[in-house]
This record gives structure tokens, C-alpha cells and sequence, in this order.
């Protein structure tokens, strides 16, 4: 057994156990740790089949951006884990059968035997991984490049349109009306009698 | 020369002798000859701190254990160390231990790919500059981590606005590289230095036709590490102290271990990214002031890290909506801008790898 | 040695747990969400190992825009699940029976 198989082994199965964690665990904070573990795994995985450039971003991506945005969400929420874990016991069953079932299926698809045929050819890659794929995104796949950035744009607006509200009865303070203020506005001289004249104080 | 003394004497022999398991035994060494002394540097950091923020509130600083004050912040690790540490009672009790440890290791897993002098380097990747990007987006997860698993409000408060600061800043801070890589022509941090090099000494560095960028880069730094003026995280007049109140004793020195760290590390990338690195900062033809070595590498550094202790000395702490503003409406549009700039640079041969 | 098979049937396994987390987990939106995003982490990872198999940088580009896709996907979701939350206060998919918002 090589080490890059025993890496592969390694990797395998905290993946699968990290994953099995994500969608059985009660807590969704310690869910979507566990998904960033997941996320973790899976780019070190991709490291072994070089790569790199993938791998990197999907921890940049997923784990910097995407999973901090769920933890936050998580946490921002005030929820109640118990009404929805109701279903849980009841729906287990289903779900572990119909899992096993598809498993079995894609399983026998792909035809374990061929799991000795192939070996790992030579990286095509050449020198770098990264250039290797940026060749290919902005040469034949420029067009499509440039509709996943509109696609993000407009996801962005949506996301931010979504979530924008104006809420009643906030206080807040304008620094121009502030520093634009006169004293005439403030302060009020009144002239008045005084109040005690010879009286005993 | 130095790497190649340690390669003949140490490497060889250790991959000869003991095949597979020799090269994990160089690496270890590897890695420990890059984080002990970052450890160490962290120590005299803290103490140089301690006498610049002195000097410039003109008092002493410390000067009392050691020469100088110099033992004063081992005398402070080993305090905190034999402190006994609490752990609050509603505390989530797995993620309160682990959340330290999390912060720590992207801090020193970054170190990998800095590279110290020509061929000094853990580990010389071609996606250099993404893994640090990747390493640098790691390290909001043991503040999130701490705060939540602390089971207290202010905690809470301190890890949300520090989440929320260090995805908007990444995204500053990404951008002001990408001008870096597309005048380098590459994502690894050796060619990037090599890029740099030249006959005009200081003035090859990415920071003149980049300042906007340079400037940008090294402020969102200052933003990522939720240090002064940007340290709403631990803001102590709002929050008590953020993300680590609940936190003592040896936990509390490896997030106060983490936050130098990083510290130090920006202030290395900034000299790689934008200075040259090991490139001097004199024109070569200047004999021996002008011979590329590690040293100058470490004088740019000392140079940015003295900045931040200036900074936490001049500068009062930012409004929180502040902080977003800056980062979302003035820095964002100014990357965006200068990447086109710098684009149209390397286009009409202005700047670029072996130019100037 | 490393064969094309090992990825293809961890890529199936992930993928099949992921199906029977939208089944068992059917209540939480948020569970829903991370259910999809490790879907999509199967078929990546099968992906760029037939990309890295057959030598052909298609897979890998295919996998670069699943990723930008799926990076929007989960900001809308997300926005949509906060704001559902602002207005009925639960993400129990039970619960979410109106159209009106």
C-alpha cells in the first residue's frame, strides 16, 4: 500500500464520518463544523489528484467565505432545535433505505471491478495546475466566465436587496445637523425678576 | 549558501540513511526552525511594543526584569501559563478548549510559503499567494468559535463583529493581491520577489506603480488582524473584551500568541508583496549594500511592524459602521480601479516581470 | 495505487449521505441548505477526478463554475432564510404554509 493510499484512505474516511456528522448531529452550529470539516477533507483530497488551484479555492470559498456566512446565520437565529428534530426517528428509516438503494445502484454501475484497472497517468498539467486552467477559462470557456460574474453580481444585489430593511423607531444621530446647530437654537435668554428682593433667603 | 550547508549536512544524510521517514524528520525540523523563532520574535515584539507605546506616551515601559525590561513578557507568559484558567459553566466544553488552537494554526501554517531569501522556503507552491489567502480567511474561525462557545453576550458581540469585519476586509485584501499577481505574472511568492528585482533598488517594488494597492493591502492587514484603530473585537470600552473575555490562563496567552503572530506575518507579506523581499533596497551595482539577502527582508519587515505599534499609538478606535464603510465603499471601488490600472500597466509593458 | 474508482465511489457515498440528510432532516432549512452544498461537494469531487483521469481540463473548469454557482446559490438561500425568519420566526419547514409573506 502506498502512502498516497493510505493519505487517500485517511482522508475517505473523515470525510465520510465528518458528513455522516453534518446531517445527524442536533446542534446546527456543530453541523456546519462538521461541514466545514467536510469542506476541509474534501480539498486535501483534491491536493492528491494536483488540483491545487481548486483545492485552494474551495477552502478561500467555502470554508473562508460561505461557512462563515452559515455559522453566522446560525448563530445570529434564534432557533428552536426541538420542533425540528420531530421528524427525525420517524424519517431515518426512509432515508437510510433510499440512500442504501442508490448506493447500491450507482454502485453497480460503476462496476467494482474496474478498480484495479487504471492507474494515475501523468500530471497533463505540465508545470502548474493554475495555468493550466486558466488557459482553458479564458480561452473556450470566456463567455461562460463572464456570465458566472453577472451571476455573482447578481446574487450580491439580491442578497443584499433581500435582507435590506428599514426599521421603525431606530435613533440615530445626523453629524451634519449636529455641527450645523446655533447656539440661538439651543440656548433661550430669558430675562426675569428676581425672585427674592429683601425676603429672607 | 546557508540553505545549501543545511541541505548537504542535514537533509541528505537524513534521506539517505532513513529513507521516507528521514523526510518527514527534516520537515519537522523544518517547521520547527521557522515557528520557534517566530514564537521568540513574538516575545520580543511584545516587549518592543510595550517600550514604543512607553516612548511615545513618554514614559519608561518596562525596565525592570532583565536588561533593559527584556525578560518582562517571559516573565508575563510564565504568569499566565501557571495561572489556572476557568471555563464558564454553560460553556460549550470542547469548542472553548479547541477555538485557541484553531486560531493558532492557520497563523503558523501560513509561514510555509514565505520565503526568506532565494530557495529558503518550506514549501515553494506555485498557488502560493492563494493558500495564504485561503491561510489568512482561517483564522476568523477561532474567534467566531470562541465567542459562541463562550455562552456569553459580549463574547458573542465580539466574535460577530469580527466575523463580519474579516470577510469584508478579505475581500479588500484579495483584491489588492490580484494587482500583485497579475504584475508578477505568478501566484508563487518566490517569483513574485524575483519580479521585484532590479537596478533601481527600493524602487522596483510593487508599491510604486501599486501604492493605492500597498496602502489598501497593508490597512485591511491592520483590519484582519483586529488590531488598533480597527480593534472593535476586544473594543474594552463597549464590549469588555470581545471575543476572549471568558478566556485565562494559558488559553488566553495562545490567542494573545496568535494575534502577534499575525501581526508579524502581515508585516511580511507587505515587504514580499510590495518591498522586494530579500532584494535590497539599494541599487545592486552598490556592491555590498546592494547584495540581495534575508536581512533585508527582516528591515522591511521591523519597518511594518512598527507601524502597527504607531498606529495603536495615534489612533483612536474606529465607529463600527465606520470600519464597514471604509471597507466597503472607499477600498473595494479603489482596488477594483487600480486592478484595471495596473492591468493596462503590464498590457503596454510598463511594469511586469524583468521591466524597469 | 490511487485508481479512478476509489473517487467515483467516495464521490457515491457522499452524494447518498447527503440524500438521506434532506430525508431525515426535512424540518431545517438550514440542514437542507448544508445537505445541498455537500451534494454539490460529491459531484465536484468526482469531477476533478475525471478531469485529473483523462487529462482534460473540462472537468475542472465544469467544477470552477459549480463552485461560483453554488457560492450565490447559498447567499440567496441564506438571504431568503433570514428574512423568512424576520417574518414568521421559525425556519420549520412544517410551519412555512402561506404564500403571503
Amino acid at each position: 500500500m502506498s502512502f498516497e493510499l493510505i493519505l487517500f484512505y485517511l482522508f475517505a474516511t473523515v470525510l465520510t464520518v465528518a458528513a455522516l456528522g453534518v446531517i445527524t448531529v442536533k446542534n446546527s452550529v456543530h453541523a456546519a463544523l462538521l461541514l466545514v470539516l467536510t469542506f476541509f477533507t474534501a480539498a486535501a483530497l483534491w491536493l492528491l489528484l494536483q488540483a491545487e488551484f481548486l483545492a485552494i479555492a474551495l477552502v478561500l470559498v467555502y470554508v473562508g467565505a460561505v461557512m462563515v456566512l452559515f455559522l453566522f446565520v446560525v448563530m445570529m437565529l434564534d432557533i428552536k432545535v426541538e420542533p425540528l428534530r420531530e421528524g427525525f426517528v420517524r424519517y431515518l428509516p426512509i432515508g437510510a433505505i433510499v440512500a442504501v438503494v442508490m448506493l447500491v445502484e450507482m454502485l453497480g454501475l460503476i462496476g467494482l471491478k474496474t478498480m484495479s484497472a487504471q492507474a494515475l497517468p501523468a500530471d497533463p498539467a505540465g508545470a502548474s495546475n493554475t495555468a493550466w486552467l486558466g488557459k482553458a477559462l479564458f480561452t473556450q470557456f470566456l463567455l461562460p466566465f463572464e456570465v458566472a460574474a453577472v451571476i455573482l453580481t447578481v446574487a450580491l444585489i439580491a442578497a443584499v436587496m433581500l435582507t435590506l430593511r428599514r426599521r421603525v423607531g431606530v435613533k440615530s444621530q445626523d453629524p451634519a445637523k449636529q455641527v450645523a446647530v446655533k447656539a440661538s437654537e439651543r440656548v433661550r435668554i430669558v430675562k426675569m425678576e428676581s425672585a427674592s428682593k429683601g425676603g429672607t433667603p | 549558501m546557508l540553505s545549501n550547508f543545511f541541505h548537504s549536512w542535514i537533509h541528505d544524510p537524513l534521506i539517505a540513511h532513513a529513507g521516507t521517514f528521514g523526510l518527514v524528520v527534516w520537515l519537522v525540523l523544518c517547521i520547527l526552525a521557522i515557528a520557534v523563532p517566530v514564537i521568540l520574535t513574538v516575545a520580543l515584539y511584545v516587549w518592543w511594543e510595550r517600550k514604543v507605546l512607553g516612548w511615545m506616551h513618554v514614559r519608561m515601559g518596562p525596565n525592570s526584569v532583565g536588561p533593559a525590561g527584556l525578560a518582562q513578557t517571559f516573565a508575563d507568559v510564565f504568569k499566565l501559563l501557571l495561572k489556572e484558567y476557568f471555563m464558564p459553566q454553560a460553556a460549550s466544553k470542547f469548542l472553548f478548549v479547541v477555538a485557541p488552537l484553531i486560531a493558532l494554526v492557520p497563523a503558523f501554517a501560513a509561514w510555509a510559503v514565505v520565503p526568506f531569501d532565494d530557495k529558503v522556503v518550506l514549501a515553494d507552491v506555485n498557488a502560493g499567494l492563494l493558500y495564504l489567502l485561503a491561510m489568512t480567511s482561517l483564522g476568523v474561525y477561532g474567534i467566531i468559535l470562541a465567542g459562541w462557545s463562550s455562552n456569553s453576550k459580549y463574547a458573542m458581540l465580539g466574535a460577530m463583529r469580527s466575523a463580519a469585519q474579516v470577510v469584508s476586509y478579505e475581500i479588500a485584501m484579495g483584491m489588492a493581491l490580484v494587482g500583485v499577481l497579475i504584475c508578477a505574472g505568478s501566484l508563487n511568492l518566490s517569483d513574485i520577489v524575483r519580479a521585484q528585482g532590479g537596478n533601481w533598488g527600493i524602487f522596483n517594488g510593487f508599491w510604486l506603480p501599486l501604492f493605492p494597492l500597498f496602502l489598501v493591502y497593508f490597512i485591511s492587514g491592520v483590519a484582519e488582524t483586529n488590531r488598533a484603530p480597527f480593534d472593535v473585537a476586544e473594543g474594552e470600552s463597549e464590549i469588555v473584551a470581545g471575543f476572549h473575555v471568558e478566556y485565562s490562563g494559558a488559553p488566553f496567552a495562545v490567542f494573545f500568541l496568535t494575534e502577534y503572530a499575525n501581526m508579524i506575518l502581515i508585516s511580511f507579506l507587505a515587504s514580499v508583496l510590495f518591498l522586494g523581499g530579500w532584494n535590497s533596497i539599494f541599487p545592486v551595482s552598490w556592491g555590498f549594500l546592494g547584495a540581495p539577502g534575508w536581512w533585508w527582508l527582516f528591515v522591511k519587515a521591523f519597518f511594518f511592524a512598527f507601524f502597527y505599534l504607531w498606529f495603536r499609538a495615534a489612533f483612536p478606535r474606529y465607529r463600527y459602521d465606520q470600519i464597514m464603510r471604509l471597507g466597503w465603499k472607499v477600498f473595494v471601488p479603489i482596488t477594483i480601479v487600480w486592478v484595471l490600472v495596473a492591468g493596462c500597466l503590464v498590457y503596454f509593458d510598463i511594469v511586469g516581470p524583468g521591466k524597469v | 495505487m490511487i485508481t479512478l474508482s476509489h473517487y467515483i465511489v467516495l464521490g457515491t457515498i457522499l452524494f447518498c449521505i447527503s440524500v438521506a440528510g434532506i430525508f431525515i432532516n426535512r424540518k431545517n432549512v438550514i440542514v437542507l441548505l448544508m445537505s445541498i452544498e455537500l451534494m454539490l461537494l460529491a459531484v465536484n469531487t468526482n469531477f476533478v477526478a475525471f478531469s485529473r483521469f483523462l487529462g482534460n481540463v473540462d472537468g475542472q473548469v465544469f467544477v470552477f463554475f459549480i463552485l461560483t454557482v453554488a457560492a450565490a446559490e447559498s447567499a440567496i438561500g441564506l438571504a431568503i432564510l433570514v428574512t423568512l425568519f424576520r417574518n414568521r420566526a421559525t425556519i420549520n419547514v412544517g410551519e412555512l404554509d402561506s404564500m403571503k409573506g
